[in-house]
């Protein structure tokens, strides 16, 4: 059932390709039934606990078919799914055709191929056809990107996207070709006991982890997502990252893993949250802020993955499987929030047209919705209960709080991990309360941020239900164990088993409470205010008898020292001209935080690379009896090595 | 005797191999060129002790070709374009001939190292050979005129010819046969050429095809 489901779902997805240049509502339709067949399909897998594999005569590439729905998968089949859906409802009325035209229906083909390639990608068992797939996707993924091609800046985004997904997947075609000459053909499957596989997981870790955003392989990814039209931002972020989590899960639970790839995950994970969060902080453009944000989320993600692999090379240790579970919610919390926060984020852009904190704010006065949803996501991102991302954070600190307590050799990894994570939470909280404050609340810096409207109903759906299932999964997250059971059990047999952990079932409870208390005091509050009709006064009022917006906190300023911390790896480019005299003039303070990894490593390497290509470059010119000295060298030089190893 | 007799004609080429990068007028050249053709038509007569028919052959063939009918077919390319003498040389003719000289003598002292026959060892035929190609390669840098390239590029078959030599024994047809194919396709291909050149930019100076490169 579940595969006919899934095959249904790709075929239905398939058709809206073509419905969606033509016809919107029955691409819309297509879609949906789509996403909800996929959906039956992830279901019907979580529900009977049993793995659908299907093995077609049918020749692709001179393979044949071969596709397979576990638990692990049905996991992304869900998320691709949801935030599918979601996101072609958005873009009904946010990339729109009354508003783009030209764009508009390629984004609907495109959107819906991206959707089907990404499950292809989840549930084909063949390397070869894993990698069209893969291919298939990270095309789709980058017209998305560029569906507004006039704007340089989204051109070199799409390029450098391009760039960087290539360069990945040069590492999973070697990873998959060494994979097939090992094992004799390109069918994939569990092959735990094969030890000479192991060393192929570096690849893996490294062709994944390009699209994953680990850091600092992440460099295509603030561009990508701050350019692409908020829709895009939202699955790319969402969903699309989460393809390479899936490969790095896969393929660390399918083949064996070398000794050192839990400490080396650990390590990265940490970083990358650390940093990503870091980074994110620093932003003053709330796409790239969130781009820098989902590079922290995957860091949890590979966290937990990187203890789970610990406790596996480490004797099978229970703790293992809470921090996988805690990854695997992960997966699914960050993918509903962070596409929450790019559809609030696309609902201000659409509002306002800039993408810049320090122009906006005041803005939940004209778009109360926008600016509730965003809180709702701004509170779950940041790991505050009662919101799901409390949860997931909390089995994966629950798994390594284990391991520390456990005191074996991965204590050491856990230990720092746990700090890091900690101080990695404690500033996204920060980065989360600088953007929502800089946008939502004070008063509306420019006239465009005063001059918002508020989305319309096309809009406003997804981002209420992505709301409601960060909720749901904040304050019942023992429907979903199931499901995190069944990946578990996926990914390392001995985990099967539906045993409930303890912890999990309390954290409902409290969850709930918590819930209520809050919502008890929001209503006694709520009461309180309108029965005695508090005035409202302008918001900024110190004391200045003329106080203008502008005199209003800036986001710079808001992260000055939270950034001032990181300095040695952000490395702010600042321009300052100080108030000079008895009546100072203007005076100037610009800051600008650069990705570090893309400017001040990769391009200048990159330059140096074009220099010495281009003067190479000057021995092909054309001149016949230069290039038969060429030949004459060559040959002598090969002369000359033969005499010389023939010489004693 | 034979042996003598072989390593003076080879002695010959070598010396009209310095002819050829000396000189400046292009009748020298194609003389000197078909001349050379001739001692190496000769030379597998001497090698055989008994005249096969099949060695016969090659060396008719050898002569025929290298000596009459590709130089003159090169002399009738020349009054066409009516070009006789190469003017601006790349490498010019004393540097050329001191480099060929150079090579000779680098080629005279470099067989010494090389795995041989022992029947071979006491033959002129490798570092002719050698000499040969290298006097080729000088020809074919150091000239621009479409012509002296052509020249170039059959003294540089010729030493081939003459490192085919000390395989007749063992395949004497397939190596002569393949050779002369080889060679008498190039000359048509560059005889088409050089009159492409001469139609397209006035002129045989290999240097403008530059402006083809991309």
């Amino acid at each position: 059932m579940s595969g006919q489901l899934l095959v249904a779902a790709i075929i239905s997805l398939g058709l809206a390709v073509v419905a969606g240049v033509w016809w919107p509502r029955v691409w819309l339709g297509l879609t949906l039934a789509g996403a909800v067949a996929a959906l039956g399909a992830a279901v019907g897998v979580f529900a009977t606990g049993a793995e659908w594999e299907w093995k077609s005569a049918i020749l692709l590439g001179g393979d044949a078919v071969h596709m397979r729905l576990d638990g692990l998968s049905a996991l992304f089949v869900v998320l691709t799914a949801v935030v599918g859906a979601a996101g072609a409802v958005y873009a009904r009325e946010y990339w729109s055709d009354a508003r783009y035209p030209a764009s508009a229906p390629r984004g609907r083909a495109w959107w819906s191929g991206l959707v089907a390639s990404m499950l292809l990608v989840v549930s084909v068992s063949n390397g070869l056809h894993f990698l069209m797939a893969w291919e298939a996707f990270a095309i789709c993924g980058y017209f998305l990107i560029t569906l507004d091609p006039k704007r340089p800046a989204v051109r070199a985004a799409g390029w450098l996207y391009l760039a960087a997904s290539h360069a990945g997947t040069v590492c999973l075609f070697g990873f998959f070709a060494l994979l097939a000459a090992k094992t004799g053909g390109w069918e994939l499957g569990p092959r735990r006991d094969d030890a000479a596989l192991a060393p192929l997981f570096w690849l893996a870790l490294a062709g994944f982890g390009v699209k994953a955003g680990i850091f600092p392989l992440h460099i295509w990814l603030p561009a990508a997502h701050a350019n692409a039209p908020s829709h895009v931002s939202a699955i790319l972020s969402g969903v699309a990252l989460k393809m390479g989590v899936y490969g790095i899960v896969r393929f660390s639970g399918w083949l064996p893993v070398p000794a050192a790839a839990g400490w080396v995950v650990t390590g990265l994970g940490a970083a990358t949250a650390l940093l990503g969060i870091a980074f994110a902080l620093a932003q003053s453009d709330y796409k790239r802020l969130l781009a820098y944000c989902s590079v922290e989320n995957i860091g949890i993600i590979l966290l937990g993955l990187g203890g789970a692999l610990l406790a596996r090379t480490h004797g099978d240790a229970a703790w293992g499987r809470l921090a996988l579970a805690g990854a695997m919610l992960h997966v699914w919390n960050h993918g509903a929030f962070k596409a929450l926060l790019f559809f609030g984020a696309g609902s201000v852009l659409h509002a306002t047209g800039t993408r810049e904190m320090s122009r906006l704010g005041g803005l939940w006065r004209e778009m109360p919705w926008t600016a509730g949803v965003f809180a709702l996501g701004a509170v779950a991102v940041a790991g505050l209960p009662p919101l799901n991302g409390f949860v997931s954070e909390w089995l994966i600190y629950l798994g390594l709080f284990d391991a520390v307590a456990g005191k074996q050799a991965p204590a050491w990894a856990a230990m720092p991990a746990v700090i890091l994570l900690a101080l990695a939470g404690a500033l996204a909280l920060a980065t989360f309360v600088k953007a929502g404050s800089m946008m939502f609340l004070g008063a509306a810096r420019t006239k465009p941020a005063a001059l918002a409207h508020e989305c319309g109903g096309w809009m406003r759906g997804p981002m209420l239900a992505l709301a409601g299932i960060c909720l749901a999964l904040g304050l019942a997250p023992i429907v979903v164990w199931p499901a995190l059971a069944s990946a578990a059990g996926a990914w390392h047999p001995a985990w099967a088993g539906a045993k409930l952990e303890a912890p999990l079932a309390t954290l409902g409870w409290v969850q709930l409470g918590l819930a209520g208390l809050i919502g008890a005091a929001a209503t006694l509050l709520w009461r309180k205010v309108r029965t005695n009709h508090l005035g409202r006064g302008p918001t900024w009022d110190c004391g200045y008898a003329a106080p203008t917006a502008r005199m209003q906190y800036t986001s710079g300023s808001f992260a000055g020292l939270a950034a001032g911390w990181f300095s040695w790896i952000l490395r702010p480019m600042r321009t300052l001209r100080r108030p000079r005299g008895y009546f100072p003039a203007a005076a100037i303070r610009l800051e600008r935080v650069p990705d570090v990894m893309l400017e001040q490593l990769i391009l200048p390497v990159g330059v140096r690379v074009m220099q010495v290509s281009s003067a190479v470059r000057r021995l092909q010119h054309g001149r016949l009896s230069a290039y038969i000295l060429y030949v004459v060298a060559g040959l002598a030089a090969l002369g000359l090595l033969v005499l010389l190893e023939s010489m004693p | 005797m034979i042996d003598s007799n072989l390593n003076v004609l080879i002695g010959l080429a070598m010396g009209l191999n310095l002819l050829a990068l000396g000189t400046s007028r292009l009748p020298a050249l194609i003389r000197a060129m078909s001349v050379q053709g001739v001692i190496l038509g000769v030379m597998p007569l001497l090698m055989e002790h008994q005249l096969d028919w099949r060695v016969l052959l090659v060396a008719v063939a050898t002569i025929c070709g290298k000596g009459l009918l590709i130089p003159g077919l090169l002399r009738r390319a020349m009054r066409t374009v009516q070009i006789d003498r190469e003017l601006e040389p790349l490498i010019g003719f004393v540097p050329s001939l001191l480099l060929g000289a150079a090579g000779t003598i680098a080629a005279l002292a470099l067989t010494h190292l090389l795995p041989l026959l022992p029947e071979h060892a006491g033959s002129l035929l490798v570092p002719g050979a050698l000499a040969t190609v290298l006097t080729g390669f000088i020809l074919l840098i150091g000239r621009t005129k479409a012509i002296s390239q052509v020249c170039g590029y059959l003294i540089l078959e010729n030493g081939i010819y003459l490192f085919g030599l000390l395989l007749i024994k063992a395949m004497p047809l397939l190596v002569e046969a393949g050779v002369l194919l080889d060679l008498t396709v190039g000359v048509f291909i560059l005889g088409i050429i050089v009159d492409r050149i001469q139609r397209a930019f006035d002129s045989l100076d290999t240097r403008k095809l530059t402006a083809l490169h991309e």
